[in-house]
């Protein structure tokens, strides 16, 4: 048989039954249009975690003081629940060949009190270097300076979101003055806003001078925190070694399981976050592979009404001389096609819903072309698979029998 | 004698049912040649159908050989069997047997589809087979199932002869038309016939088997006469008036 008969062949026949051809494309169309919505919106979101992470930045360290000991009696306590860190920490971690920045911080938590506002921030004390290494840009005034540090001077850059919420959207809040506490902080810059990034959301914070912080906040000369950045990110894991060989040094600690500080790695951070999502990608994708496999069902039970429906007519093709292989060509045809078409109308659905989806989310959606040549190669293969044996059962009907069936 | 388009020896089929065997042929040897035009008549039941089935080569022999066009069937694998069936026979129906929803043209075209026949070629030849059996051409573009049915049976004799078989085997193509409709198709027969299509048609009605040219009639799996029509005893399917036998049952050849 020449492939253009099969063809129209396979359009007249399955054109012969409108109604049930499209249901049984239907059923494809679902399957297909759901795996490739799930995987869309799957990548989507773990590529905005993944920029999220990246955003506060990839070449990070954080150095936190955590309880030594871990194998220890005790009770073991959590990150930050000590006071190790100090600045002098800080400024010999600046002294590594590896680390291009350092931004030592003291966070806390404080009442701000605005002319026509008030709101509860978390209060930051950095040093001038913070900007850089944490990536913040200002909008408006300026940042905080290392003479501000020296001085404790009474200052204050407020996050973008916190900014609005003191003094309204419409109002430059640089040199207007905030009561906290016993601080009366002249506002000298607003922040860009940036979104969350790493495990601080800067644009509702308000930061301060490290020293004016420690004085006035925490009331410990001690850190709850630093920051550093690391020339190159192929070279995170020897940072951060030689970090924690040169604190663990200069805290005599001679047992690296009693340190009392622990850093974080965003690369590492990166990569878990990235293996989870992707788990969650690939579960996701299962289930709709499920409404997939119905499709299939959909359409082998489809074939094989179809060939007990025209057995009479495979009688009679095979008696004016169709071969087995002309007859199993024409119905695996058939099945291929419901599937080709139904495969290519999924695909375009599947991205439809999953844009659709993501901007209702505020994820994107991102259809590679991955997911795209799998659902092609899953519709391949559920048309030859399940349209294989209602082919092979047709064709190896006797002509006599199909013939006289009624 | 001429060339035999059919040379069937000792022709034996046994079905195996569900614990019993059913015989459906004993023995039956039969020569048809080129250009005849024969009619095998039987009651049901009396393994004609099997025979027909063997000679169209939809079904094989228990034992005994057979030869189309000089061909052993018995050599032949499945596909060279659908080989010879879209070559060498052409294949006619009680109940016409096209498919309904396809216009005639394409009915008449679906041999040629398993054939290397090329587009333009194929189109020339159902043409010419629809006039060979004088169908108006305005109904060729119409949906089989518009038609009635001596048109369709008509579409259907069209559709035996578009590969140029050797052999046009015909299963009751009269029963279900009513016999003026009928009596056209069998004249469309005897024309093909004289043309020089061998013919050999399935039948239980005398009316029919006296417009072919030779009578083979079997019961119970035997051929129980063979004889130029005229000479043919079908008396006992018909009316009583049919001619008068005094002719032995020849059995195995004209």
């Amino acid at each position: 048989m020449r492939f253009s008969d099969l063809i129209s062949e396979t359009l007249h026949s399955l054109t012969a039954n409108k109604v049930r051809s499209s249901l049984t494309i239907l059923g494809i169309v679902v399957g297909i249009a759901s795996v490739i919505a799930m995987v869309a919106i799957g990548q989507g979101s773990q590529a905005s975690i993944e920029q999220s992470i990246q955003a506060a930045g990839s070449n990070v360290l954080t150095v936190m003081p955590s309880a030594g000991g871990q194998s220890g009696p005790g009770v073991r306590m959590g990150a930050g629940s000590v006071e190790s860190l100090t600045r002098e920490d800080a400024e010999a971690l600046a002294g590594l060949s590896l680390v291009t920045g350092v931004a030592p911080s003291s966070q806390g938590q404080g009442q701000l009190v605005a002319a026509d506002a008030n709101a509860n921030a978390q209060l930051l004390g950095v040093t001038a270097d913070y900007a850089k290494v944490s990536g913040l840009t200002v909008a408006s005034g300026s940042f905080i300076t290392g003479r501000d540090d020296e001085k404790n001077a009474q200052v204050v850059v407020l996050g973008a979101t916190l900014a609005e919420d003191l003094f309204g959207e419409s109002v430059d809040p640089v040199g207007k003055r905030i009561r906290s506490g016993n601080m009366l902080l002249t506002v000298v810059g607003v922040l860009k806003e940036k979104g969350t990034s790493g495990f601080t959301n800067v644009d509702s914070a308000a930061i301060l001078p490290l020293s004016t912080c420690s004085r006035y906040v925490t009331g410990s000369e001690y850190l709850s925190s630093i920051t550093l950045t690391i020339a190159d990110e192929e070279q995170m894991d020897a940072a951060e070694n030689s970090v924690s060989g040169l604190l663990l040094q200069r805290h005599g600690i001679a047992n690296a399981d009693y340190a009392d500080f622990s850093i974080q790695n965003m690369a590492d951070m990166l990569k878990t976050v990235s293996d989870v999502t992707g788990t969650f990608t690939t579960l996701l994708a299962g289930i709709a592979g499920i409404s997939l496999l119905v499709g299939g069902i959909g359409i082998m039970n489809m074939m094989l009404t179809t060939v007990t429906e025209r057995t009479r007519e495979i009688g009679l093709r095979k008696a004016i001389g169709a071969d087995s292989s002309a007859i199993s060509a024409q119905f695996l045809a058939e099945s291929v096609t419901l599937t080709l078409i139904g495969g290519a109308l999924g695909i375009l659905t599947g991205w439809g819903i999953g844009v659709l989806a993501a901007s209702l989310l505020g994820a994107s959606a991102i259809v590679t072309l991955d997911s795209v040549l799998l659902a092609v190669g899953v519709c391949a293969f559920i048309g030859i698979v399940f349209g294989y044996y209602p082919a092979r059962r047709a064709a190896s009907l006797s002509p006599i029998e199909a013939l006289r069936y009624q | 004698m001429g060339t035999a388009v059919i040379d069937a020896r000792d022709l034996t089929k046994v079905y195996d049912g569900a614990g019993a065997e059913t015989v459906a042929l004993r023995g039956v040897t039969l020569r048809i040649d080129e250009g005849e035009y024969a009619a095998i008549m039987g009651p049901s039941g009396s393994g004609k159908s099997t025979l027909m089935h063997i000679l169209g080569c939809l079904d094989t022999p228990t034992e005994g050989a057979y030869l189309l066009s000089g061909r052993d069937v018995a050599e032949l694998d499945d596909y060279e069997l659908a080989e010879l069936r879209r070559t060498t026979v052409g294949f006619v129906f009680q109940a016409f047997n096209l498919l309904p929803r396809s216009t005639v043209m394409r009915n008449v075209i679906m041999p040629m589809l398993y054939t290397r026949v090329s587009h333009d070629e194929r189109d020339d030849r159902a043409a010419a087979a629809l006039r060979a059996v004088s169908l108006e051409e305005k109904l060729w573009t119409h949906r089989s199932n518009e038609l009635s049915g001596g048109q369709m049976q008509r579409v259907a004799i069209a559709r035996s002869l578009v590969n140029d078989p050797s052999l046009v085997l015909a299963d009751e193509p009269t029963g279900n038309l009513d016999t003026a409709t009928g009596d056209s198709v069998m004249d469309l027969f005897a024309r093909l016939n004289a043309e020089g299509r061998t013919i050999v048609l399935i039948t239980h009605e005398p009316d029919i088997a006296t417009r072919t040219r030779r009578v083979v009639r079997i019961t119970d799996g035997r051929i129980v006469e063979d004889a130029a029509t005229a000479d043919a005893d079908i008396r006992q399917y018909g009316n009583g008036d049919a001619a008068d036998s005094s002719v032995a049952p020849r059995v195995g050849g004209a």
